[in-house]
């Protein structure tokens, strides 16, 4: 047998992609409906952003483009979340049924092939949404191009996307112990709405809360202070990309651990 | 013949909460330690040869599914080892995976919204095998049964049968050395069970494979084993030929009988009339089964004794078979 590294699974998961993109547009009127509900849900959330803002200019020493800046980061990142890990919504389904045990079977990593079923297409309209949104802002700001600048962007989104995944996949593997995590991804999903603020606008409190407790101040603010703020960036955003790669290894593993358990307890 | 599956006195045991009763006891549950351990599986050992179909039998939670969680790997034993095709199957999940494959009655294990050909494809993929490999099983597949218009048919769209058989076809698609069956033909029709039997026994013999089979369909038993093992309450209670089972009750034989009037009323009076006799009376909605222990108490006799007091309409003499044989057994065990 040959050995299975990351090409081989690159390899596998596009196949799967392949097929599941293929069946999903035959559900044409599904397929269409949840693209329009993802447009609105998107104009929406933009729309209650706007109306607030335009009645306060600055926050704390934040301007109304460089919130917009932080919308659309936060929005970026949470498209791999959306995109490649959706199916941690239905583990709870999987694990209460006993039908998690199937996916026990197959020579390959556990989490890669429970994640790889499902590819959540929607997310793809949040990511152009974000995009556009921070093309814009960006101009706005003219915070200008250079490759560093691009470079920085990309590493620091990919941070932003890894700390959001290990909180939804921690969050999901809570299912193994309680059975039902519906309560607990959903709160997790709700802190995500405070990512988009400047951490500097909360009391000390929920500072130190978001920032080492439910860590969603990495998914937007410390990255973007390297873009936005880089005469003053603070030692916390430099070690977020490590720290995006360490919440990861720890969800992974948490969730891995709890599916042990689970199949170790029988079904 | 050399041994693919050794099993030496393996032991599972789980724990379990103590649950209490009424609105109360579940809140004082919240905070209770008070486990009890529950033995799955008690002191089992075995080896399977390659190439057996061994039928794998037990009353509803004997401990079958868990004995084959270990094998497969999903389960560790709490005591004892098990050996699958030299590896031990919860250390080296993956490796074992390779060579085993696995269905699980009602639990598709395909991907629910591609056609049957895309899932073979990705399995090819996901397990390595080889063009020639895959290619050859899928013409092996084409000789046996009729999978032409699966190929093409979403697994969602596809009837439980169709899909149980696609189930097993994916189950020896990478020719592992062992396949796990666990009810495999659970809720089929009459055909549908005929077929994936022929199936089973087809690519068992093709190819040689161990198939590992649990079931509570005794047609299933005696179309495929040879060799069965029978658990009860986590302990092996038989381990053998399925012909030297039924020599232990060769001295069996059914009477079966249909009287004029209600049957269940005849069938309690018969209790009644027979008590003392080595026979044990069962009825069904047409027929009261007798089974008469011949060393001990002649047919001709019960016969006498219950037609004295009623018309009998029908009647006929039955050998023996399987499924009341491992009733037998579920009942009074072993002697």
């Amino acid at each position: 047998m040959k050995r299975k590294g990351l090409g081989f699974y690159l390899r596998i998961y596009c196949k799967i992609l392949a097929q599941d993109l293929k069946s999903k547009m035959s559900y044409r009127a599904d397929f269409i409906i949840s693209t329009i509900g993802m447009i609105f849900t998107n104009i929406a959330g933009f729309v209650s952003f706007w109306i607030l803002f335009r009645s306060f200019p600055e926050i704390n020493g934040w301007s109304y483009y460089e919130m917009l800046f932080l919308y659309g980061f936060s929005l970026v990142s949470l498209t791999p979340v959306q995109c490649f890990f959706d199916n941690n919504w239905s583990l709870r389904m999987y694990v209460y049924s006993g039908d998690f045990i199937k996916y026990c079977f197959r020579p390959i990593n556990l989490f890669f092939y429970y994640q790889s079923e499902v590819f959540d297409i929607k997310g793809l309209g949040q990511f152009a949404f974000g995009i556009g949104t921070l093309i814009y802002s960006w101009n706005k700001i003219g915070l200008g191009f250079t490759p560093l600048i691009l470079l920085k962007m990309i590493v620091f989104l990919i941070t932003a996307s890894l700390i959001m995944i290990a909180v939804m996949n921690a969050a999901a593997a809570t299912c193994f112990w309680i059975t039902n995590s519906f309560y607990v991804m959903d709160l997790a999903l709700k802190f995500k709405d405070y990512a988009r603020y400047p951490i500097t606008i909360f009391s000390p409190v929920f500072r130190f809360i978001f920032t080492f407790v439910m860590p969603v101040a990495f998914i937007a603010y410390y990255p973007s202070l390297v873009i936005l703020r880089p005469d003053d960036v603070p030692i916390l955003s430099w070690l977020s990309p490590l720290f995006g790669c360490l919440f990861f290894y720890l969800s992974y593993k948490f969730w891995m651990f709890g599916a042990m358990r689970y199949s170790g307890t029988g079904s | 013949m050399s041994n693919i599956i050794e099993i030496k006195n393996v032991t599972k045991e789980f724990k379990v909460l103590n649950r209490r009763e009424g609105l109360k006891g579940s809140l004082k549950d919240l905070f209770s330690r008070d486990y009890k351990t529950i033995r799955a599986v008690d002191n089992i050992s075995m080896t399977i040869a390659q190439g057996e179909i061994v039928g794998y039998l037990g009353p509803n939670g004997a401990g079958k599914s868990t004995t084959i969680k270990m094998m497969t790997g999903v389960l560790e034993p709490t005591f004892g080892q098990i050996t699958v095709n030299g590896n031990l199957p919860y250390k080296d999940r993956t490796r074992n995976a390779q060579e085993i494959g696995v269905v699980f009655g009602q639990r598709s294990q395909l991907w629910w919204s591609l056609p049957l050909i895309e899932s073979f494809k990705l399995l090819k993929d996901i397990y390595q095998i080889p063009d020639e490999g895959y290619s050859s099983m899928i013409k092996l597949y084409k000789s046996l049964v009729d999978i032409e218009p699966l190929l093409h048919k979403p697994v969602r769209q596809m009837s439980l049968g169709q899909r149980t058989l696609s189930d097993i076809l994916a189950a020896f698609l990478h020719n592992p050395k062992i396949v796990f069956l666990d009810e495999p033909t659970i809720g089929l029709d009459v055909s549908m069970k005929n077929k994936i039997r022929t199936l089973i026994h087809a690519l068992n013999k093709e190819k040689n494979t161990t198939v590992i089979l649990t079931t509570h369909d005794m047609g299933d038993v005696d179309a495929l084993c040879q060799r069965i093992v029978i658990i009860d309450k986590g302990k092996m209670l038989y381990d053998n030929d399925i012909e030297h089972l039924k020599g232990f009750f060769g001295s069996y034989r059914t009477l079966k009988i249909r009287p004029d009037g209600d049957i269940k009323d005849h069938s309690d009076a018969m209790k009644n009339e027979l008590a003392g006799r080595s026979v044990s009376v069962t009825s069904d909605d047409e027929w009261i089964s007798i089974l008469v222990n011949e060393d001990k108490t002649k047919v001709m006799d019960v016969l006498n004794v219950i037609q004295k007091s009623r018309e009998i309409r029908d009647m006929k003499l039955e050998e023996i078979s399987t499924e009341e044989v491992i009733r037998k057994i579920y009942e009074e065990g072993v002697k």
